[in-house]
């Protein structure tokens, strides 16, 4: 009796299995129309879902101004602006798209919007020359120049800047600024002052800068100069005759060519190496000659005021503290 | 005689590319000036043509061919046009040159900058980072609310 009562409840339960699948939608498969039905399509690695104009995140640009999220940003003068600046950023792995949607400017009378490819504070800009594909000239990009051929612009890292200087009340323009993946991001400014990191330079002959805009407390987990993965850890002196190394640098400037090295690294390690820098900027860079597949790990957390003090009392070389 | 000044100027007219409608009135160079964005628009014109090199324009050859059999008052208004147009290209070229100048001294100016102090930029740094993590939310609470439906 008990076996028969067992026997039917599995074939009961067996039937109301096959009634809800067969009922429910799993049978259909569904297109989330990320990526379109091309032959082509997956040597395209750009996602082809683009923000709904309902979802679209829209607000005023400010006169000085710091932007992280996609979205439509105007700006409309009350007054004249002469002196006017929007930081934009994005997470380490992306890259920015500013697109011009509608400028109302005057070129003639002087008005102008540059787009720049990275940042610049007080004449210093990041990434600095040294570390960037472009010359100078080209990484500024003026509306007045080339706003008819170029309408979007690209920026090589995740961070970039509009200048922008208007002299007649009333007019205005609109940035539509998008974010899209950087697969192998190479110069990054950190959004906040701790998190954790990895930066691989694959068998490419660059340098790429981290900077962390903040005193912070770092600790270096791995580095691996692709060959060079047995040896003890030490950091050896004159790391810079070796094409691949770590330099750990510090400062009061975003430009890495200005700043002071603290430490470099050219011995592969795994193990932690910890360091407290108190400067406005701290940067781990990474030099590649090409030959190997590079990689260095670190975390960081930002440095609170009696840590602060300390390092300053104890420190011999107060290059990161103004007088 | 003739007939080799005849030819000569044809030759010389060949070089040059023929005038098209999109450039519009010929301008006398003692004339009104175009505005400048015209004035540039007629240069791109121009070096494309220059640059398009042994491409046949679209535009029909204007009747500054002259045969060998024409009179001399042809020759001399072909003369006069030919001097005409060389005039304009030159004034093109000109200003060409001087949008060159500027571009190239727009270069060498010290690039634009501006002047924050890091404790400034943390503030707006903080400040764009809640906006961004207020933006997410309202997101996903819109994503939210469309599951739902």
């Amino acid at each position: 009796m008990r076996v028969m009562e067992r026997t039917f409840r599995e074939q009961l339960f067996f039937l109301v299995l096959c009634l809800s699948v067969l009922k429910g939608d799993s049978r259909y498969i569904e297109n989330n129309e990320i990526s379109k039905d091309e032959l082509y399509s997956f040597f395209n690695s750009e996602l082809k879902r683009e923000i709904p104009e309902e979802l679209m995140y829209r607000r005023p640009l400010r006169c000085l101004d710091m932007v992280a999220v996609e979205g439509q940003f105007t700006f409309t003068a009350e007054h004249p602006q002469l002196s006017c600046a929007a930081f934009l950023m994005a997470e380490p792995t992306e890259v920015i798209t500013v697109d011009y949607d509608s400028v109302d400017i005057d070129c003639r009378a002087g008005d102008f919007i540059t787009v720049f490819d990275g940042w610049v504070m007080k004449g210093e800009k990041f990434p600095s020359s040294q570390d960037h594909p472009l010359p100078l000239y080209e990484r500024y990009v003026d509306y007045c120049d080339s706003g008819s051929l170029r309408r979007s612009v690209r920026s090589s890292q995740n961070v970039a800047m509009v200048f922008f200087r208007i002299h007649s009340a009333g007019s205005s323009f609109t940035l539509t600024v998008r974010k899209h993946i950087n697969p192998f991001p190479c110069n990054v400014i950190s959004q906040s002052p701790e998190g954790s990191y990895t930066m691989v330079i694959p068998q490419q002959h660059r340098n790429c800068s981290f900077s962390i805009i903040y005193p912070v407390a770092i600790e270096i987990s791995e580095f691996s100069l692709g060959h060079y993965n047995d040896f003890p850890k030490r950091s050896m002196p004159g790391c810079a005759e070796s094409g691949d190394f770590v330099q750990l640098l510090g400062g009061n400037g975003i430009d890495t060519s200005k700043l002071l090295p603290i430490t470099d690294l050219c011995i592969s390690f795994t193990g932690p190496t910890h360091m407290k820098i108190g400067c406005d900027n701290t940067v781990v860079r990474m030099v590649s000659s090409g030959k190997f597949v590079n990689r260095v790990s670190f975390s960081y957390r930002l440095l609170d005021s009696q840590e602060l003090q300390t390092i300053k009392l104890n420190n011999v070389e107060d290059f990161c503290f103004n007088t | 005689m003739k007939l080799n000044f005849s030819l000569w100027l044809v030759a010389l007219l060949g070089v040059l590319p023929p005038p098209s409608a999109h450039c519009g009135p010929t301008v006398a160079p003692a004339g009104p000036r175009l505005p400048r964005p015209l004035l540039l628009r007629l240069g791109e014109e121009f070096s494309l043509r220059l640059g398009g090199g042994g491409l046949s324009s679209p535009v029909a050859a204007p009747d500054l061919f002259i045969s060998s059999s024409s009179s001399s008052s042809g020759v001399n208004q072909a003369l006069l046009q030919l001097t005409q147009r060389l005039l304009q290209v030159e004034q093109q070229q000109q200003e060409e040159e001087v949008v060159e100048e500027e571009k190239g001294k727009r270069s060498e100016e010290p690039p634009i900058s501006l002047d924050l102090t890091f404790h400034l930029l943390r503030e707006v740094l903080q400040m764009a980072r809640a906006e961004q993590m207020a933006q997410q939310a309202d997101s996903n609470r819109r994503m939210m609310d469309s599951f739902g439906k």
